[in-house]
């Protein structure tokens, strides 16, 4: 299980107009997302009534994080669902990347995952204050109670963090151990291990992408829902 | 191993330019796809609908007519056993009066041949009489005077007796 050849945590940095980047997660982003963008295009280049290869698997996705999206924001789901759709596949290719030998997670870098959190609670309040103005959507952080302000506001700083460290932490976690079953097994021992750790790591992949967008759809419902709050 | 540094906003801004090249290229595209596909099949399925409902009401209708049909087959059945009945009993009734018509003439002409048998019988025993009694008598009287004397003599005879001659 060869891996990129640096140590984990550790980034190929640049500098650009005086500030740093993480090169190798840049890279890598643009590799997943260059993944994304041939896929779905793949999909939709002949769309067929009766859809077949990656339509199929590409509207099975849509199917699957639209109607969950559906269900949770519900008629205003269309203006959001989109970006969450975009945003489970990307997390899902960037996820996955990882696991092949060579190549990295871009979301085994924190900047990653709270940047795309950080991007959710923009959103959060954006729309909301939309679809909302300013006293519906931040009159939430008095309820049910003013005494609740603090608590609340907790509440709205805690999202974006755990939201990012669960994913950077399940990310990077996998993948230290991916390593640490290729140093440290006997070598006749490693590959079974291997395996079975690299199949968890794919579902591991697919949940907390799921995760991930599914917190951003709640999130996101609380400004877009008219009704109860 | 954990820092932040600006890659943060690179990251945000990498997603926001997928976003924008998937949703210029393919969502659209996609959600019109799966719209539409919708927008078929709840049209198919409302086509069927509306032609298994226009069966249905067409096998009604030809039950019903169906129904009607052997309505009016028994109509028509028992009407001609009617008409067939009443024709019967009319050629029985013309039978039957024609039987007495024949009947009555056969017995009127026989009466009639009886009366001309009598008259002609009568005439023949006038005749013979006169005949008789002239040869008798030996004179010849006026005929004419004779016969009226004989006859009245022999209608003075019991005229039951003379018809029942035959």
């Amino acid at each position: 299980m060869g891996h990129g050849g640096h140590a984990i945590g550790e980034h190929t940095t640049a500098k650009f107009l005086g500030y740093t980047f993480n090169m190798d997660t840049i890279y890598m982003t643009w590799l997943a997302m260059a993944i994304v963008i041939v896929i779905t295009v793949l999909a939709v280049r002949r769309i067929e009534t009766v859809p077949r290869g990656w339509q199929n698997l590409f509207e099975m996705a849509v199917e699957t994080i639209g109607g969950q999206v559906d269900s949770t924001i519900g008629p205003n789901s269309r203006k959001v669902a989109p970006l969450l759709i975009t945003l489970f596949m990307f997390l899902l290719v960037s996820n996955w990347l990882g696991l092949v030998p060579g190549f990295t997670s871009p979301t085994n870098d924190l900047n990653t995952t709270l940047g795309l959190a950080l991007m959710i609670i923009g959103f959060v309040h954006v729309l909301g204050l939309a679809n909302k103005g300013f006293v519906g959507h931040f009159g939430h952080f008095f309820k049910p109670h003013p005494l609740f302000l603090p608590i609340n506001i907790v509440e709205e700083i805690a999202r974006p963090i755990t939201l990012s460290f669960r994913l950077f932490g399940n990310i990077i976690a996998g993948e230290i151990l991916i390593i640490l079953i290729a140093a440290l097994l006997p070598i006749w021992f490693e590959p079974a291990v291997g395996v079975i750790w690299l199949t968890f790591s794919v579902i591991v992949g697919i949940i907390q992408a799921f995760i991930f967008t599914m917190l951003s759809t709640s999130y996101l419902s609380n400004s877009l829902k008219d009704e109860h709050h | 191993m954990v820092e932040l540094n600006p890659t943060l906003f690179a990251q945000i801004i990498n997603f926001l330019i997928l976003l924008y090249i998937l949703k210029k290229f393919v969502f659209g595209r996609v959600m019109q796809a799966m719209s539409d596909r919708q927008a078929r099949i709840a049209g198919n399925l409302e086509v069927a609908d509306r032609e298994r409902s226009a069966a249905e009401e067409l096998k009604r209708e030809y039950q019903e007519q169906l129904a009607q049909a052997r309505t009016q087959a028994q109509a028509i059945v028992e009407k001609a056993t009617k008409l067939a009945e009443q024709a019967k009993d009319d050629i029985v009734k013309e039978a039957r009066a024609e039987h007495a018509r024949l009947l009555k003439e056969a017995q009127e002409e026989i009466a009639r041949e009886r009366e001309r048998a009598v008259a002609d019988i009568r005439n023949e025993v006038v005749a013979l009489s006169i005949a008789a009694a002239g040869k008798v008598i030996g004179q010849n009287l006026d005929a004419k005077a004779n016969a009226k004397l004989v006859s009245d003599f022999i209608n003075k005879l019991d005229a039951q007796k003379i018809g029942g001659i035959q």
